[in-house]
C-alpha cells in the first residue's frame, strides 16, 4: 500500500498565550453584553484574533453564500436536480447566518452587518454559471473553517465551526455531482486556507474590499497556515 | 432476489432499479437525526447537559487517535472488500474506490501521528460484517450510509477535546472528508438532494462505541 503522511506545521506556530484563552473563557461565562463588548475593545484583546473575530469573518462568508444562492433560486434558470440542491444550499447558508449571529450575541458580541455584495454580470444567467460560481465559493467556505478551527478557544464555537464546515464540504460534493465531476467526493484531506487566501477569494464580490471582522486587524498569513497541505 | 441477480454490479444504468432502497436510507437518516441534533444551538445545550465534551476530554489525544485509527480501518476494510467483491461499476465504483483510498490514507496519517506521539498503534481488529454485505450492493450502500455519520459524529464530538492544535487541524480536515463521503453515499443511494443537512452532528462517545461494537471494535 502507498504510504500517506500528514505534514504537520509546528505546534508553537499556533500556540496562543494562556491569558488569551482564559480571557475568552471568562468572556463566554460572563456573557454580559456591555461588559463583554468593552472587554473586546481592550488593547490586550485586540492583540490577537479572537473567537468573535473568527465568527464574524465566517458570518461574512455565510452572508455572501446565502445571498448568492437566494438570488440563484429566484433566477428561474434552475430546474430538476440543480434546483433541489441549490434550494438546500440557500436554506443551509441562511441557517448558518442565523446560527452565527445567535452565537455572537450569546457571548455579548455584535454580529457584523451584511456587506453589499456584487456578483459577475452573467453569474445568474444560466444553470452552469450558477454551479460554476458555487463550485468556486464552497471550497473557500470549507478552507476558511478548516483554517480557523485550530485558532478557536471556545469549545462551543469550535463545535459550531466543525458542524458548519462539514456541511460546506457536503455542498462541494453535491455541486461536483451536478457538474459531472467523478468521483464526487475526491479529497482525502480537504484543504485549510489562510485568512488572506479567503479574503482575497471573496474580495471580488465585495467591490475589491477585503473582509472585515468588525474587530482587530487580521493575523499575518503565516499564522493561519494550518492543517494538512 | 436470487444470489446471481444480487451480484450484478450497480452502475449508473441501474439507478432507477434501486428506488426502493431510498426508503431504507431515509429511515436510517431519520434514526441518526433523532439520535443527533437539530442545529448547533441545540448541540451545545445537549453537550452541556450530558457532559459530552468531557467524555472525550478524559481520553487524551493518543487514546482519541487510537480509537479513530480503528474506525478508519473499519471503514477502509469495508470499502476495500466492497471493491474486491465487484459490487459496483462506473461512477459508483470510482466513488467507492476513492473513499477506500481516503479511509486508508486517514488510517496511515493517524498511525504516523501516533508514532510521533510515542503511542502504540492498535492492532487491526478482526472485523465482522453482516451476512450479505458483500453480495448485495444495496445492503452494502445501506451500511455505508450508517458508517459515515458515525465517523463524522466521532470526529466532531472529539474535536473540542483535542489538546494539540496540530492534531485538531488534521482531525477537522478528516472530519470534512467524512462529511463529503456521507454526501457521496447519499448520491449513490439516490437521496436527492444529497446535501440534506444544514448542520452536521456530533455523537457522544458512548453512541460511537455502541455503533461500532457489532463490527469488531471493542476498544
Amino acid at each position: 500500500m502507498e504510504n500517506h503522511t500528514i505534514d504537520f506545521p509546528g505546534a508553537q506556530e499556533f500556540a496562543r498565550p494562556r491569558s488569551r484563552r482564559d480571557f475568552f473563557k471568562s468572556l463566554a461565562v460572563a456573557g454580559a453584553g456591555a461588559t463583554a463588548a468593552s472587554m473586546l475593545m481592550s488593547k490586550e484583546a485586540s492583540a490577537q484574533t479572537s473567537d468573535v473575530d473568527i465568527a464574524n469573518f465566517a458570518l461574512t462568508l455565510e452572508y455572501l453564500e446565502a445571498e448568492f444562492y437566494a438570488m440563484a433560486v429566484d433566477s428561474g434558470v434552475l430546474s430538476g436536480d440543480a434546483l433541489g440542491v441549490v434550494k438546500n444550499l440557500a436554506d443551509h447558508e441562511a441557517q448558518h447566518v442565523t446560527a452565527l449571529k445567535d452565537l455572537l450575541e450569546s457571548v455579548g458580541a455584535t454580529p457584523v452587518e451584511k456587506p453589499a455584495f456584487t456578483f459577475p454580470e452573467d453569474a445568474l444567467s444560466s444553470q452552469s454559471s450558477i454551479l460554476e460560481l458555487a463550485a468556486t465559493l464552497e471550497p473557500v467556505g470549507v478552507g476558511a473553517y478548516l483554517g480557523a478551527a485550530p485558532l478557536i478557544s471556545s469549545p462551543d464555537i469550535l463545535a459550531a465551526a466543525g458542524s458548519i464546515a462539514g456541511v460546506e464540504g457536503e455542498h462541494v460534493v453535491a455541486v461536483n455531482w451536478l457538474l459531472g465531476v467523478v468521483p464526487y467526493a475526491n479529497e482525502a484531506f480537504p484543504k485549510a486556507l489562510t485568512l488572506d487566501e479567503v479574503s482575497a477569494a471573496v474580495a471580488p464580490f465585495m467591490g475589491g474590499q477585503m473582509m472585515s471582522t468588525g474587530g482587530p486587524a487580521l493575523p499575518p498569513r503565516e499564522a493561519y497556515r494550518l492543517g494538512p497541505l | 432476489m436470487s444470489e446471481v441477480e444480487s451480484r450484478v454490479p450497480i452502475g449508473l444504468d441501474r439507478e432507477t432499479s434501486r428506488r426502493n432502497f431510498l426508503k431504507t436510507a431515509a429511515w436510517t437518516g431519520a434514526a441518526f437525526s433523532a439520535m443527533g441534533i437539530g442545529g448547533f444551538g441545540v448541540a451545545i445545550r445537549r453537550a452541556e447537559a450530558q457532559g459530552e465534551y468531557k467524555t472525550y476530554e478524559g481520553l487524551g489525544d493518543a487514546a482519541i487517535l487510537q480509537f479513530a485509527y480503528q474506525l478508519e480501518l473499519l471503514e477502509g476494510t469495508f470499502y476495500a472488500e466492497g471493491v474486491e467483491a465487484g459490487l459496483f461499476e462506473d461512477a459508483f465504483l470510482e466513488q467507492i474506490v476513492a473513499i477506500r483510498d481516503h479511509e486508508m490514507a486517514h488510517a496511515d496519517a493517524i498511525a504516523t501521528t501516533l508514532g510521533e506521539l510515542g503511542a502504540e498503534v492498535p492492532a487491526t481488529p478482526q472485523f465482522t460484517f453482516p451476512n450479505g454485505t458483500f453480495t448485495d450492493p444495496t445492503a452494502f450502500l445501506e451500511l455505508a450510509a450508517t458508517f459515515e455519520p458515525v465517523g463524522i459524529g466521532a470526529y466532531q464530538g472529539a474535536a473540542p477535546a483535542l489538546e494539540s492544535k496540530d492534531i485538531l487541524a488534521a482531525a477537522i480536515s478528516i472530519h470534512n472528508a467524512e462529511c463529503q463521503h456521507r454526501c457521496a453515499i447519499n448520491i449513490l443511494n439516490l437521496v436527492n438532494p444529497p446535501n440534506d443537512l444544514a448542520f452536521e452532528e456530533a455523537l457522544p462517545i458512548e453512541d460511537v462505541q455502541a455503533a461500532v461494537k457489532p463490527f469488531g471494535i471493542t476498544g
